[in-house]
């Protein structure tokens, strides 16, 4: 093993052994690699994006274009508004700064919006629709009851959320089913959630037994 | 004080050196447990397995090492399947913090080294495909949603050279792939919501086939897409990994060989899990009879 991978291994023995202290309580060797990896990680994600996106999609196309290859003029315009949004920095000219903003906001409002409704509020409104149209072809009784269980606790949620009426009566009752639907989802999120903290877990234990103490098999990190 | 009131008391570090315990003890002693294979994972292989050679899919490395233990063997996993199924492999990433890292590492654990300047080598594990030719990394692209929709209608502009800095049009594999048109399916390997957007977006507007493999948290609202049929196949958490792990080392011993020389696979880490998983439930269980014990006392005024 190289120097460069056995020093890789150690540092990150020491930090996770140093972020696992707090479970016993909080210490200045957690707060040191809390601070650590903040920015570790704000220096990497500018380095890959100027590295990776800036250069390759902007300084080589406008600046330095393979031979034979017409410059992107094109690209002056987002490099403007680009740096227009550090105007923000110079009060006089701070209000600059909105053009850019305004843009960003604009294309990302347009974009989601279409997204949200043709890629998430129709498609998945029309599948609850249409289940019983697929009910022709259930072939056993659990996709009769998830089939079920999918309708009125669709229906029943939405009723909750409908706040125009009262909750009385039937009303009331179907909210309260619609609130038991809540708890179950509310159960399941939290018991993916848990197992999504457990691999994380996991992950460093496997890490600090077999690649750090080299206990058990080992093999390609 | 009797055990109720010591079980209501008891330090939460107690439970922390428990579940350490339980973490380490299978990790040491492999238990090997059982593996049921879902309808979500089945999708994703039986979908690798109906194409034919040659055709080219797309991985998207939507995470980065905060979720590594679940999305790594995932990524390892369908990497290694669509090689031994001589399909095509073009890899790219669009999560920010490490996304770039984590696609480089796993396809370089799957196929070998990959040294610049240009990655134009013959794969060390599987000798007959050539980088540029059978797989390519066309390395990360921030902007997310922007990148994702300018690559239906220009991959090229997106992603101008490949990881290495070599411009695509150099290798086969990167002039074949002008957008989506041209890969059967794109798969996600995603942490938050990059993943919703592959189909809510991609394939809501241009039709391409998406899967995801998504981490155990946001797995709930996936199987929202799974079920309206927005993705074709889902691997939820580290449960999914070690599903399309088995199915792939089943029918092909040769990939479980490589899987097996990996310190983390998710076979390894579905052991763990479950013991841990079943300690986490049977303290859920004593805390809330603990609970209720307790609650009727004092009604009882006792």
């Amino acid at each position: 093993m190289d120097f460069g991978t056995v020093a890789a291994t150690w540092l990150g023995a020491f930090f996770t052994l140093c972020i696992l202290s707090f479970l016993y309580k909080d210490n200045p060797f957690f707060r040191f690699a809390e601070s650590v990896f903040a920015g570790v990680s704000m220096g990497y994600y500018i380095g890959n994006t100027f590295g990776q996106t800036f250069v390759p999609n902007l300084v080589h196309p406008l600046f330095t274009p393979p031979a034979g290859t017409p410059r992107e003029w094109i690209l002056v315009i987002p490099l403007l508004l680009g740096f227009l949004l550090y105007t923000r920095y110079i009060k006089k000219v701070a209000w600059v700064s909105r053009f850019s903003l305004a843009i960003y906001v604009g294309y990302y409002t347009g974009v989601n919006m279409m997204q949200k409704l043709q890629g998430e509020v129709l498609p998945q409104s029309a599948d609850t629709i249409l289940s019983f149209w697929r009910a022709g072809t259930f072939t056993n009784v659990g996709e009769w009851i998830s089939l079920l269980v999918v309708v009125v606790g669709v229906l029943s949620v939405l009723v909750y959320f409908f706040f125009s009426a009262e909750h009385k009566g039937a009303i009331g009752g179907v909210s309260r089913l619609g609130i038991w639907f809540l708890m179950v989802s509310f159960g399941a999120a939290f018991g993916y959630t848990i197992m999504g903290r457990i691999s994380i877990l996991i992950g460093r234990v496997i890490f600090l037994i077999n690649q750090w103490l080299g206990i058990g098999n080992g093999g390609v990190a | 004080m009797d055990m109720m009131e010591r079980l209501m008391n008891l330090d939460r570090r107690w439970l922390y050196l428990l579940v350490g315990l339980a973490a380490v003890i299978p990790i040491l002693a492999p238990l090997n447990l059982p593996v049921n294979v879902s309808r979500p994972v089945q999708d994703l292989f039986d979908r690798v397995e109906s194409l034919e050679p040659g055709e080219i899919i797309m991985v998207s490395f939507d995470y980065g090492p905060s979720t590594g233990p679940e999305n790594d063997p995932m990524g390892d996993a369908i990497i290694l399947h669509a090689l031994a199924r001589d399909l095509r492999v073009v890899v790219i990433a669009l999560y920010p913090l490490g996304g770039v890292t984590e696609a480089r590492e796993e396809l370089e654990r799957c196929v070998g080294d990959l040294d610049p300047p240009n990655g134009q080598i013959a794969s060390e594990r599987f000798p007959d495909k050539v980088y540029g030719r059978d797989f390519i990394y066309f390395g990360y692209k921030d902007g997310g949603l922007a990148a994702m929709r300018l690559m239906s209608d220009n991959m090229h502009e997106v992603f101008p050279a490949d990881f290495y800095g070599t411009p695509l049009d150099e290798y086969e594999l990167g002039r074949e792939v002008q957008g989506y048109d041209n890969v059967a399916f794109v798969m996600s390997l995603a942490t938050g919501i990059i993943g919703e957007w592959w189909a809510n977006l991609v394939n809501a507007q241009f039709g391409t086939p998406v899967a995801v493999g998504c981490t155990a948290v946001s797995a709930p609202k996936y199987f929202a897409y799974y079920r309206a049929g927005q993705m074709f196949a889902l691997l939820a958490g580290l449960k999914g990994a070690a599903e399309y792990e088995f199915l792939v080392s089943q029918k092909y011993p040769q990939l479980a060989q490589i899987t097996d020389s990996f310190i983390y696979n998710a076979g390894k880490g579905w052991d763990v899990q479950s013991v841990v998983y079943s300690i986490i439930t049977l303290f859920i269980i004593i805390g809330n009879v603990a609970f209720i014990v307790e609650r009727r006392r004092q009604k009882r005024g006792m």
